[in-house]
């Protein structure tokens, strides 16, 4: 067997921001995937599940200088240092887990007992919790998808990187007798929807994959990188107030070198 | 009517009087059971919780009533282990409140997660990394510690004294109670520490986030030391409450004196680290996360600077300084005006690792977000304090809780 | 047996100890956490097999393939069909949630009759047998022009079907839902001369030049839209929006030209003069295949950069870098038709966008403006006419569209709702609604309302409880759109022609019937000439052999595209003169000699000091569909909060003499037309003076996801006639914006 190919994978994103336009069609086609729910009134952002969420960032200048610029954002699967990711590591009942094989941050909803501790560390704000019973309009659970099982109120959920997925991909490589997936083989549907190609997805340790190559840009960032999440998606502008609007900076803090120093002190 | 079990040489008021107070306070009890099962029946939708304030209210009542409860293990530890036996006057009242605190914290717990019915996965399905497994193993256990030093207390009711097995139950548990006091001291500082932890590891929100040494966050220690300031400071006001409720002196005031003394020494200690702690925080941590002090404390409409002078200077230098000295503590109006800061001190920190987390924006493009608790949260809040107050009215009249209160006000 | 006090005790506690060690606790414990996870009200999707169905969606007339998964004949998912032309893999996200309207609640399960205002099921046989007596009698009364018909498109079967009725019955009312391809239509109509739709070659274009067309917001065909806007980023072709709001699409251009209200013509009359004056122009066509420049040249000539500049608010030096820029990039296109294009708009804005295309002679060329033929598949034989269709035929239309003062309309729904009004007796006895929801869609709401109360029997086809089947009498309920054949006929502004086919991916769940079989069974129903006009057995038969040769390859794949050149520059213009009009003779009547530019819009500015402006957003549907849940959900709360519409505004527009709003704040917003309690969202993005409103909200009809969130811009504005095609011009109206009274 191919050495390198055995290697373990590390799922993620490559999201450019200059070609996302905001429509939408990602989080509908999540929604769609993933049997997520919706109320009648969905409007209170602050209670509203969307696994992918498209952020509208503006760079606070006044008209006619104003400019907006849409921010997709899934879970980040971070990876934080060796897997303990921000959230994972405070579940205290091992229902969020860090997947060393596919990088990948799952969610065990029928371990989950609704402690929202793992929401408390997520400074993305990707997870979500059911206050309310999921209810669909009679005849409408006719839609649901049965690869995903549908949650529960009372506990936490979030974007799996479609991680049903990669598990029909991985049975079907196994019914030919293959080992690994091709590219395309396994993608998320928020990827596969995006009209204007803004997504992709891959191993961002095969250098074969696109992400890969992407994420070297010199106008790639990620979100918050300085808290030592370690986040595994990737975004691309080559706006300059795009890109600081990525991470918190300070002037003139970073020239000192402190914040590396810092960083490695602090171990992360 | 219900003499018989009240102890002897000690004056209660009258049955009708007792039974009048008990029901007034029920019923707030009652709307707050009302409000739980609100709760469990229709879900936590009924709060004003939301994606953002996964931790709201509830989380601070926790951590407020356990850092108050430390008066219990904090007197213990001084007593058994300190061999500061002048606290025996007051150390079943304090292990009464922490018993009251420990078992109402458990109960907001239970409200507060979304599936009830598996809250035992925490037990079952434990994660050795999260703070809050370790909160929950101790946390049950230093019940169970509570509950076996507040056994022997009911034991000693007139009634069920007469009854031999309890009786030489009740001594024989006197006996080794120093084993279980340093069993739950030992068990308590690490819970209280366990829950600094809680908010101190989130390396995700550069508000809470602090270094600390191996696995434990600076806010481990200061949660722990906090607990051993304040619980007693808690404990010392109960009484001073009860006793003007009562208007009977119950405890000495050398005793009083002694516990506000080394409560002073420990808040001066607890406020000088906080001190250390928020300057490294706001000059090293927080910065390297991206964040300047002010950015914490500006751009909305609640948390400013104030928050910060008020947690420190005013609930954490002032009373300190009075209570260390032997003028303040001498002086019933300074000590209560110290003990009461420090109890709001200690209130307002758990507030701002708790609600403050989870306000300040961390993506830039992000908001502040503030939040007020529904009704439900609210009664599910003062729910504990009626249950509090009712179990002390009851073990108040039944229970030998105040060792010198019959030599303080003899029977003429 | 005596029990004591300590042998009770023993035996609590004994027995407490006791059942603990029995494994009854465990196992009710074990018990309880297996029911918490599966919830008896929480639904369990069954599982079996998978397979995907490819279809074409029919939700808009954008026209995308799609591919939807099953689980056994269940419908689970829709995503984008690979290959199939244009849309390539992606649906837009209505497309995408199209499930949720299959089996979602606002689905009309059966026909439905109103009787004293309530709805009664009714059976097919005796709901077409109550609409073939009306028909009969109205037709054996002479008064067969009573009838008309209101269709969401011109093309496709279905529209022709009943457009066949209609002829074969003796109306000439059949009317189509107005866009801007009606615009564009009479646009190539009046300056090439031909007949046919615009099609943009946008993947080849380099310079697009878009006067407020929401290019990323659901113009066109949206998805092929997002695939040309990101081709554009990677090839490094431009955009520049000229607009008033930083739209998606302003956003995402290269540059955004905020322009004064209503000044697009002006500007596109001022760029049109810097590239004459500075002689950027494409003279081999200019000087050929031109006729009319020199009289163009001297209306241009009033429109220097420095009064175009004053007039549009854009400063002088960027309208002339604008026009360089235009003129001498390779391939440039300049377009219009606000928003998504759903209204039609002023013709001589139009006209004025189009003759930049003509200026830089890329018509008919590789990335520019291209005359596509409209759809010719459907070869019926004309119907024969008896003496009462001849003589009904012959009538004036309801609309006045075709009359002399609108000569080159073929149909003006907008000016129908008025006729009917304006008359004593309705004109129209019976009208029939298919795949159109005017009574929300079209501007003056309360007046198509008033209308629509005024016409004694009108049929909805609609597969939906919409405003429109609300406002009938009789609904009979077309088949939903993912259980039906339909031909879906080139999308609008694609450059190649293209039929798809939409395929039933379900069985029909209600007792439903497809219109195209209902309109067949009136016609036979009505008997003679117009049964013999209608020679098929069934819509399907009636499809299959429409579509001849193409059947099987329609079927299989799910499209047949053609393959198109635009005809060249000899040949392309069948005006009188045979080339280009810069200006047309239409335009020259004297009716019509408003001089090009400004369209006044309604209301008196002291009395209204802000201008209300709609803005379409591609996450809310307002076209015939409303939106369905996820789309609702996906709104940010700048759209809709609770159940009140936000509009945007400028912070500056909030904070004047008269009122003083801060963000998120209520106020009343009105218009000479009406007034709603709507929030505000300070918006930088927002020219001063000018207040957004998104189209698609305030339903009053659809289910509790949609109905009654926020209010409908149609009602705050009625139609302006525009003076040379008398469709609506209205880009905005007058508007003041008020603190709500405490």
């Amino acid at each position: 067997m191919n050495k390198e190919h055995s290697k373990a994978k590390k799922y993620g994103m490559v999201i450019d921001l200059d070609k996302c336009t905001g429509c939408g069609a990602c989080m509908v086609a999540c929604m769609a995937e993933n049997n997520v729910p919706f109320k009648k009134d969905e409007t209170n952002k602050l209670d509203s599940i969307t696994w992918m969420r498209v952020y509208k960032l503006t760079n606070g200048k006044s008209f006619p200088n104003t400019e907006i610029c849409y921010l997709p954002r899934p879970c980040m699967h971070c990876e934080g240092q060796h897997g303990h990711s921000p959230c994972v590591s405070v579940c205290p009942a091992t229902a969020t887990d860090y997947s060393q094989e596919t990088g990948i941050v799952s969610q065990i909803y029928t371990r989950c007992f609704g402690c929202r501790y793992c929401m408390a560390a997520c400074p993305y704000h990707a997870r979500y919790f059911n206050w309310w019973d999921p209810v669909w309009p009679e005849g409408m659970e006719k839609s649901l998808n049965p690869k995903v099982s549908v949650r529960m109120r009372g506990i936490v959920e979030k974007c799996s990187f479609c991680f049903h997925r990669y598990q029909s991909a991985m049975e079907k490589a196994y019914y030919e007798e293959r080992k690994e997936l091709e590219e395309g083989e396994y993608q998320t549907a928020c990827t596969q929807a995006c009209p204007a190609d803004a997504i992709t997805f891959g191993d961002l340790n095969n250098p074969d994959h696109a992400v890969c190559q992407l994420k070297k840009s010199k106008n790639a960032f990620r979100l918050l990188e300085r808290l030592g999440t370690n986040p595994k998606v990737y975004y691309v502008s080559t706006r300059e107030w795009v890109r600081r609007s990525g991470d918190n900076y300070l002037r003139g803090y970073e020239k000192e070198g402190k914040v590396k120093k810092h960083r490695e002190l602090a171990g992360h | 009517m219900d003499s018989a079990l009240i102890p002897k040489g000690v004056r209660r008021c009258s049955f009708g009087q007792f039974i009048l107070f008990i029901a007034i306070v029920g019923a707030v009890l009652l709307w707050g059971v009302f409000a739980m099962l609100l709760c469990w029946l229709k879900g936590l939708n009924q709060t004003n919780m939301n994606d953002y304030y996964g931790f709201a209210l509830w989380i601070w009542a926790d951590l407020a009533v356990i850092a108050l409860g430390g008066g219990a293990f904090f007197s213990g530890f001084l007593k058994y282990i300190m061999g500061k036996d002048e606290l025996k006057n007051i150390i079943n009242y304090a292990v009464l409140i922490g018993f009251i605190c420990y078992s109402s914290a458990l109960l907001i717990l239970a409200i507060d997660i979304g599936q009830p019915l598996r809250g035992w996965f925490i037990f079952w399905h434990a994660n050795v990394h999260s703070m809050l497994t370790e909160v929950a193993f101790c946390l049950s256990c230093y019940f169970a510690v509570l509950t076996i030093e507040y056994i022997p207390l009911i034991l000693e009711n007139r009634q069920l004294d007469r009854v031999p097995f309890f009786h030489n139950l009740s001594h024989n548990m006197h006996e080794v109670m120093a084993v279980f006091a340093a069993t739950g001291a030992f068990l308590s500082f690490f819970h209280q520490g366990s829950l600094g932890g809680v908010a101190g590891v989130l390396f995700g929100r550069p508000f809470a986030y602090r270094e600390g040494i191996f696995i434990w966050p600076w806010t481990f220690f200061l949660f722990t030391w906090s607990a051993a300031a304040c619980g007693p400071c808690f404990t010392i006001f109960v009484t001073w409450l009860t006793e003007k409720i009562t208007r009977k002196k119950l405890v000495k005031d050398n005793v009083i004196e002694l516990l506000a003394k080394i409560s002073g020494w420990m808040l001066a200690t607890y406020t000088f680290a906080k001190i250390i702690d928020t300057w490294y925080w706001a000059a090293v941590t927080a910065p390297s996360a991206g964040f300047w002090l002010p950015d914490f404390y500006s751009g909305n409409a609640l948390y400013g600077p104030w928050i910060l002078f008020l947690e420190i200077i005013i609930c954490g230098v002032i009373p300190a300084f009075i209570l260390v000295t032997d003028t303040g503590r001498k002086n019933r109006t300074t000590l209560m005006t110290a003990v009461i800061l420090a109890v709001i001190g200690v209130c307002l920190n758990r507030w701002v690792m708790v609600l403050q987390v989870m306000a300040v924006p961390v993506m830039p493009f992000d908001k502040w977000v503030l939040y007020y608790p529904s009704w439900q949260e609210v009664a599910t809040t003062i729910l504990p304090v009626a249950y509090g107050v009712i179990l002390i009215a009851i073990s108040y009249r039944y229970l030998p809780i105040f060792p010198q209160e019959k030599e303080l006000n003899p029977a003429d | 047996m005596k029990i004591g006090r300590r042998s009770f005790l023993s035996f609590v506690i004994g027995g407490a100890a006791g059942t603990a060690l029995t494994p009854l606790p465990w196992k009710l414990t074990d018990d309880l956490s297996i029911w918490t996870q599966m919830w008896p009200w929480t639904p369990v999707p069954e599982d079996g097999e998978v397979s995907y169905t490819n279809s074409v969606c029919t939700l808009c007339p954008a026209g995308c393939g799609i591919s939807v998964r099953k689980i056994e004949d269940r419908a689970v998912k829709i995503e984008g069909a690979e290959g199939y032309p244009a849309s390539d893999g992606n649906a837009c996200i209505l497309g995408l949630s199209g499930l949720q309207l299959l089996y979602g609640p606002t689905r009309v399960r059966m026909p439905l009759k109103k009787e004293n205002g309530k709805w009664k099921e009714i059976s097919w046989d005796e709901a077409i047998s109550q609409v073939v007596n009306k028909l009969s009698d109205l037709r054996s009364n002479d008064e067969s022009p009573a009838v008309a018909c209101i269709s969401g498109s011109d093309y496709g079967t279905v529209p022709r079907l009943l457009r066949r009725f209609m002829t074969a019955y003796g109306s000439p009312n059949f009317m189509t839902v107005p866009s801007m391809q009606d615009s564009y239509a009479l646009t190539l109509k009046l300056m090439h001369g031909v007949s046919a739709l615009a099609g943009f070659d946008f993947e080849n274009s380099n310079f697009v030049l878009s006067f407020g067309s929401g290019l990323i917001e659901g113009w066109g065909s949206s998805v092929r839209m997002f695939k040309a806007k990101s081709l554009w980023k990677e090839k490094g072709g431009k955009l520049v929006q000229v607009e008033q709001r930083l739209s998606n699409t302003a956003a995402k251009a290269d540059q955004w030209v905020a322009v004064n209200p209503g000044t697009e013509a002006v500007l596109a009359l001022g760029l049109a003069n810097v590239i004459i004056t500075q002689s950027l122009y494409d003279k081999a066509f200019v000087e050929n295949h031109a006729s009319g420049f020199d009289a163009f040249k001297k209306i241009v000539t009033g429109f220097s950069p420095d009064k175009v500049a004053k007039i549009t608010g854009v400063e002088e030096s960027a309208i002339i870098s604008l026009a360089k820029a235009f003129a001498g990039a390779s391939e440039p296109v300049a377009v219009c038709g606000r928003g998504q294009g759903k209204t039609p708009g002023s013709l001589h804005e139009f006209m004025a966008v189009h003759a930049l295309n003509a200026l830089v002679g890329n018509i008919n060329k590789k990335g520019g403006v291209w005359a596509v033929p409209e759809p010719d598949y459907i070869k019926w034989p004309e119907p024969e006419l008896d003496e009462v269709a001849q003589k009904g035929l012959a009538t004036p239309r309801a609309d006045g569209a075709g009359s002399e003062k609108y000569p080159d309309t073929k149909s003006l729904l907008n000016q129908f709702p008025k006729a009917v009004c304006a008359a004593e007796e309705s004109p129209v006895k019976v009208l029939f609604v298919s795949g159109a929801n005017p009574c929300y869609t079209l501007p003056g709401t309360k007046a198509v309302k008033e209308a629509f109360d005024k016409i004694p029997f009108v049929i909805s086809f609609s597969s939906f409880m919409d405003e429109t089947a609300q406002a009938a009498d009789l609904i009979l309920p077309n088949h939903g759109h993912l259980e039906r054949y339909q031909d879906v006929p080139t999308p609008a502004a694609l450059q190649n022609p293209l039929t798809g086919l939409a395929k039933p991916v379900v069985e029909p769940l209600f007792n439903t019937r497809h219109t195209g079989d209902v309109v067949i069974a009136l016609a036979k129903g009505v008997g003679g000439s117009v049964a013999d006009a209608f020679a098929w057995d069934s819509y399907e038969a009636c499809l299959e052999e429409t579509m001849g040769d193409n059947w099987d390859t329609l079927l299989e794949k799910g499209f047949v595209a053609q393959a198109f050149e635009p005809p060249g520059w000899d040949s392309a213009f069948t005006t009188s003169s045979g080339k280009f009009e810069f200006i047309s003779q239409a335009c020259m009547a004297e009716s019509h000699q408003a001089a090009p530019g400004k369209i006044a819009i309604e209301g008196d500015n002291k009395k209204f000091p802000l201008i209300l402006m709609p803005y379409d957003s591609i996450r809310l549907a307002n076209g015939f569909i409303g939106n369905t849940p996820f789309l609702t959900k996906t709104l940010e709360d700048t759209i809709l909060k609770g159940q009140d519409t936000v509009v945007q505004i400028n912070p500056k527009t909030a904070k004047s003499r008269f009122i003083f709003l801060d963000d998120g704040d209520y106020a009343i917003l009105s218009t000479p037309k009406g007034r709603v309690k709507v929030r505000v969202n300070l918006f930088e993005g927002v020219m001063p003076g000018v207040v957004a409103i998104p189209r698609g909200l305030g339903h009053t009809a659809y289910d509790d996801y949609l109905a009654g969130k926020g209010s409908n811009f149609n009602e705050l504005i009625s139609p302006v006639d525009d003076p040379v095609s008398g469709l609506d011009a209205a880009w905005g109206i007058r508007a003041k914006l008020t603190n709500v009274p405490l």
